[in-house]
């Protein structure tokens, strides 16, 4: 399990003339998830869950300050230096990234990303590579051809896909998911969050998913986090929030939402 | 303007300024001039080597006392004008610790001697092919040059020392003060920058403004060519240029003005490219104001700024361009400039006399001056970006 | 017309172009052309043999077409200055421009990129403050003086390199005591011209990487536990070898100038200084000839660099129409 304890993360500005500038985007927050479970992370742009995120594999830009601890079954992964932080990334904890983030090396085939992750963790040889990386598109819903492709020849949908299959390269036990369905139309995204959930459900996988779409985290999850300007405000299983939501922010946001279903 | 004034460069330039236009006063004689022997050392190394020095006696200064440190001169001459002399009296000379004065010459008017003449030196008891230099400075003390006796002398008596130092920066193989030849170098180095990069940026601008105002196949063209002139290499063609059309100064400049505007007219295109369809501009097109008129009074003056930037980066290339050009022997000989100065050094064996003050001075100059400006440019880029992310006025 | 047979057709135009001026430069001079530039130099004889052999005897079409059949087949005619065939005395030059060039502009690049992604990866550093100055610098001496500084201290007043020439007079016997002297007198050219261009690549090369090393997709690698070689090496370089390439292809042209200047520096035997003595010396054969191989290099340099980086930027691939 992961466990957030008092985190606090400020921004800082690296120039070649050093730091300069500083906002604080997390404030003491502190939140648990278990694995073969669906967390949601909700909140506004802004409100830092991205942060929170990209602080658990140690992902934040230089020059952030991190106070407080990431736990992963008790190790602290805010303590670890980059080359300790480089043997559990992918092997236990994989990113999903923001469709719209070029997290692709442009010059590279969609297959050689998946290759070389094979071949640096696992060691695979070529053919077992080769192997493994059509399974894997298989298991994110893609065509094993998608493999020669270059990144900019795949659709918004389909390279999120890839990302997903990336991310299950080897076989981690987190998946962190920053806004899977962003710029994606309507059923692309329903495609995405259904695969999603089956391989919480297939592969008792932990996956904590970050959005800013509450309906469609609250949809999904079995417990839902809620953030505002850095704060985790409230926290339950979605009918929990909906029903008696406990702070005033939450509450303001779901008798939106509720309005908006009253309309239709 | 507070920012300006603490840059090292601003200060740089206004000194270099100076010196182009008033530098020239600080020497007596015009840079041309032969004023020591060739490859004379700077004054203030080698201390005792002889400096080239001038003695004149005249009715206000009838003796002159000096000191001589260092080893005897090369060559020396005597001069007395004019033409109206007085018997008896002499031209005296004591020499340290001597208790009796030598007669260098009667005070006789129109009177010439040179250090090498047999007759000066049987004069001064030497034989004919003494030193008579070595002879007359033969000790290091407190010398004396006077005139004997009393009376009006209405004539100068000049002696003439040549040794081997001169001036803050020696002279080169032709005995030119180098000193003098580097305030002279400013002034061409200064003129040919900013000339050609003035004339530069002004085609720029226009083809620039032309191409991203009327758009179509006016922009086509024009970019098409700059793609072409982009990608010739700029000192061939000047080479050829200078070979055929002259090596004048002004040809120079205007050679280099049409190879060096492309830069400005890319810059001033995507500017006025992104101005062009601001709600202001369409208003005023909507209301009926003639392109030119547009282009006038309302893009060229936001882009004045930027072009400001632009042509004070662009002065360097120039500078060392006309500067290679002259190295290579292409410019006006006539003209001194730093490249020259480095020709002269290289086709003349500087080297190999170990003159390295004749090398220093030029290509330390323009190191400098290039310097400043890339300094100042990146100064007024910086000033110039966060208006133009301001974006349009609305 | 598809993107590539434009590109060919637009270099082709431009060798056109230089053809007809360098025609036009030599015959449109007032008088007759080879009175008025060899004059003493030549018989009345040998005068009349040139003019036979450039046509001038003939119209000018003619005239043109003959000059465009000669320098195709790199038959450049004879030189004035020196009487022999301007292509012979190309041969001989030709190999010790293209090291000169080539293996400077190797090493600077090398060096330069080298340095350039180490001020990247450490920014604030000392480094970093170094390779911008050392851009700033290399830009503002100019070459000629570098150069001279160099010859005076390591070749006049401590005599490690000779002073001036390819090889020495008269050249040594045998194989490695030949190359040896070549290297000898090559190398403070080779040094100085690196020394002066190595700067401007590590700025560029340190510009672009803090700009690649600054993309998202430079993170997701991160994120994926690869080592910091395999992300400089598989990610950073792969993706700055297109922009390296071409650069590197486009600057060859510009590079030739400072070879005119290097060559006469230390007066090596290149094509830089028989160009330079082609052009004082009014020699129009030899120029006209130097200035066209100059114009080939230029125009090939420029397609080659279009399409190497056609293939190695395979998001440019697409777009040049192979759909």
């Amino acid at each position: 399990m992961i466990s957030i304890r008092n985190l606090s993360i400020t921004y800082g500005r690296m120039t070649s003339r050093g730091r300069s500038g500083e906002t604080r985007a997390v404030k003491n927050l502190s939140l648990s998830v278990e694995k073969g479970k669906l967390f949601a992370l909700a909140g506004e742009s802004g409100s830092g869950k991205s942060s929170v995120l990209m602080a658990i594999p140690g992902l934040l830009p230089e020059g952030t300050r991190v106070s407080g601890e990431i736990l992963l079954d008790g190790r602290n992964l805010t303590a670890l230096s980059e080359e300790e932080l480089n043997a559990l990334r992918w092997r236990r904890i994989a990113l999903i990234p923001q469709g719209a983030m070029n997290s692709f090396t442009p010059v590279l085939t969609v297959g050689r990303h998946l290759e070389e992750v094979l071949d640096v963790h696992l060691g695979l040889s070529k053919r077992s590579a080769r192997e493994r990386t059509d399974e894997l598109l298989g298991m994110a819903g893609l065509d094993a051809s998608l493999a020669s492709r270059y990144p900019h020849e795949l659709s918004g949908g389909q390279k999120q896909r890839a990302a997903i299959a990336l991310a299950l390269a080897c076989d981690p036990d987190w998946l962190l998911c920053d806004e899977p369905t962003t710029a994606l139309d309507v059923i692309t995204q329903k495609g995405i969050v259904d695969t999603l959930k089956s391989l919480v459900e297939t592969k008792g996988v932990g996956m904590l998913l970050v959005s800013h779409d509450l309906p469609l985290a609250a949809s999904v999850c079995s417990r839902l986090f809620i953030m505002k300007e850095g704060a985790l405000v409230e926290e339950g299983t979605p009918r929990e929030i909906v029903v008696h939501p406990k702070n005033p922010h939450s509450a303001a946001l779901v008798n939106a939402l509720l309005e908006l279903e009253r309309e239709e | 303007m507070r920012h300006l004034l603490a840059r090292w460069s601003f200060w740089c330039l206004l000194l270099l300024v100076l010196t182009a236009l008033f530098g020239g006063r600080l020497f007596d004689a015009p840079p041309e001039r032969e004023v020591a022997a060739a490859f004379s050392k700077p004054l203030w190394i080698e201390r005792d080597l002889p400096p080239t020095k001038e003695f004149r006696l005249s009715a206000d200064t009838p003796s002159l006392r000096f000191d001589w440190r260092y080893a005897p001169p090369s060559r020396l001459s005597l001069r007395i004008d004019p033409s109206v002399g007085q018997t008896g009296r002499f031209v005296e000379w004591r020499k340290p610790g001597a208790p009796e004065p030598l007669h260098l010459a009667p005070l006789r008017g129109g009177f010439e001697a040179d250090g090498r003449d047999i007759a000066f030196k049987r004069s001064l008891g030497l034989p004919p092919f003494g030193d008579a230099a070595a002879s007359l400075f033969s000790e290091r003390g407190s010398y004396e040059l006077a005139l004997s006796g009393e009376g009006g002398f209405e004539g100068e008596v000049v002696l003439k020392l040549e040794g081997g130092r001169w001036g803050l920066l020696g002279t080169d193989q032709r005995g030119r003060d180098v000193a003098a030849l580097f305030v002279a170098g400013v002034r061409v180095s200064l003129i040919v920058g900013i000339f050609a990069t003035l004339l530069a940026t002004f085609l720029g601008t226009s083809f620039g403004l032309a191409a991203g105002y009327l758009g179509g196949w006016i922009d086509g063209l024009l970019m098409r060519i700059v793609d072409l002139l982009l990608s010739i290499p700029l000192l061939p063609v000047l080479m050829a240029l200078a070979a055929l059309w002259g090596k004048g100064l002004w040809q120079l400049v205007l050679i280099l003005s049409v190879f060096s505007w492309m830069g400005t007219a890319r810059t001033v295109r995507a500017l006025v490219l992104t101005l062009r369809d601001a709600p202001y501009i369409e208003g005023l097109r909507g209301l009926g104001a003639p392109p030119g008129y547009i282009l006038r009074k309302h893009l060229l003056p936001e882009t004045l700024p930027v072009l400001l930037a632009t042509m004070t980066l662009g002065v360097p290339g120039a500078i060392l361009s006309e500067a290679g050009l002259s190295f290579l022997g292409l410019s006006d000989p006539r003209v001194i400039s730093w490249g020259r100065m480095l020709h002269e050094a290289h086709s003349f064996g500087a080297f190999t006399a170990g003159a390295w003050w004749m090398l220093l001075p030029p290509g330390l100059g323009i190191a400098l001056l290039c310097l400043v400006f890339l300094d100042l440019g990146k100064f007024l880029e910086e000033r110039v970006d966060p208006r133009l992310r301001k974006g349009v006025r609305s | 017309m598809n993107y590539w047979g434009r590109r060919i057709s637009g270099a082709l135009l431009v060798l056109a172009l230089v053809l007809v001026l360098n025609f036009l430069l030599f015959r449109l001079m007032p008088g007759d052309p080879v009175a008025s530039i060899v004059d003493p130099r030549f018989s009345p004889e040998a005068k009349e043999q040139l003019r036979k052999m450039y046509g001038l005897d003939r119209p000018l079409p003619v005239q043109f077409a003959l000059y465009v059949k000669s320098t195709l087949t790199f038959d450049f005619g004879i030189s004035f200055l020196t009487g022999l065939p301007v292509a012979q005395e190309l041969r001989s030059r030709v190999p010790n421009t293209v090291i000169l060039l080539g293996t400077s502009l190797l090493l600077s690049a090398a060096l330069g990129t080298w340095l350039g992604m180490k001020a990247a990866l450490r920014r604030g550093s000392l480094l970093e403050r170094c390779v911008l100055w050392s851009g700033a610098l290399s830009f503002s001496f100019p070459s000629f003086f570098v150069q001279l500084l160099l010859l005076m201290f390591f070749a006049s007043m401590i005599p490690l390199f000779p002073l001036r020439g390819t090889l020495s007079v008269p050249p040594p016997a045998g194989g490695p005591a030949l190359l040896f002297d070549y290297l000898r007198h090559m190398a403070l050219p080779v040094f100085s011209l690196v020394l002066l261009g190595f700067g401007g690549w590590a700025i560029y090369v340190r510009n672009l990487t803090v700009k690649i090393l600054g993309e998202d997709f430079i993170l997701l690698a991160r994120a994926r536990g690869l080592p910091r070689k395999n992300i400089l090496r598989g990610h950073v370089f792969r993706t700055m070898l297109p922009p390296l390439l071409t650069i590197f292809l486009l600057s060859l042209p510009s590079v030739v100038s400072g070879a005119v200047i290097t060559e006469t520096v230390f007066s090596l035997h290149g094509v830089g200084r028989f160009l330079l003595e082609a052009v004082t010396g009014h020699d129009y054969p030899a120029a006209g000839a130097a200035f066209f191989l100059l114009s080939l290099l230029t125009v090939t340099c420029n397609l080659l660099s279009d399409l190497l980086y056609g293939i190695t930027d395979p998001r440019v691939r697409l777009e040049r129409g192979n759909r």
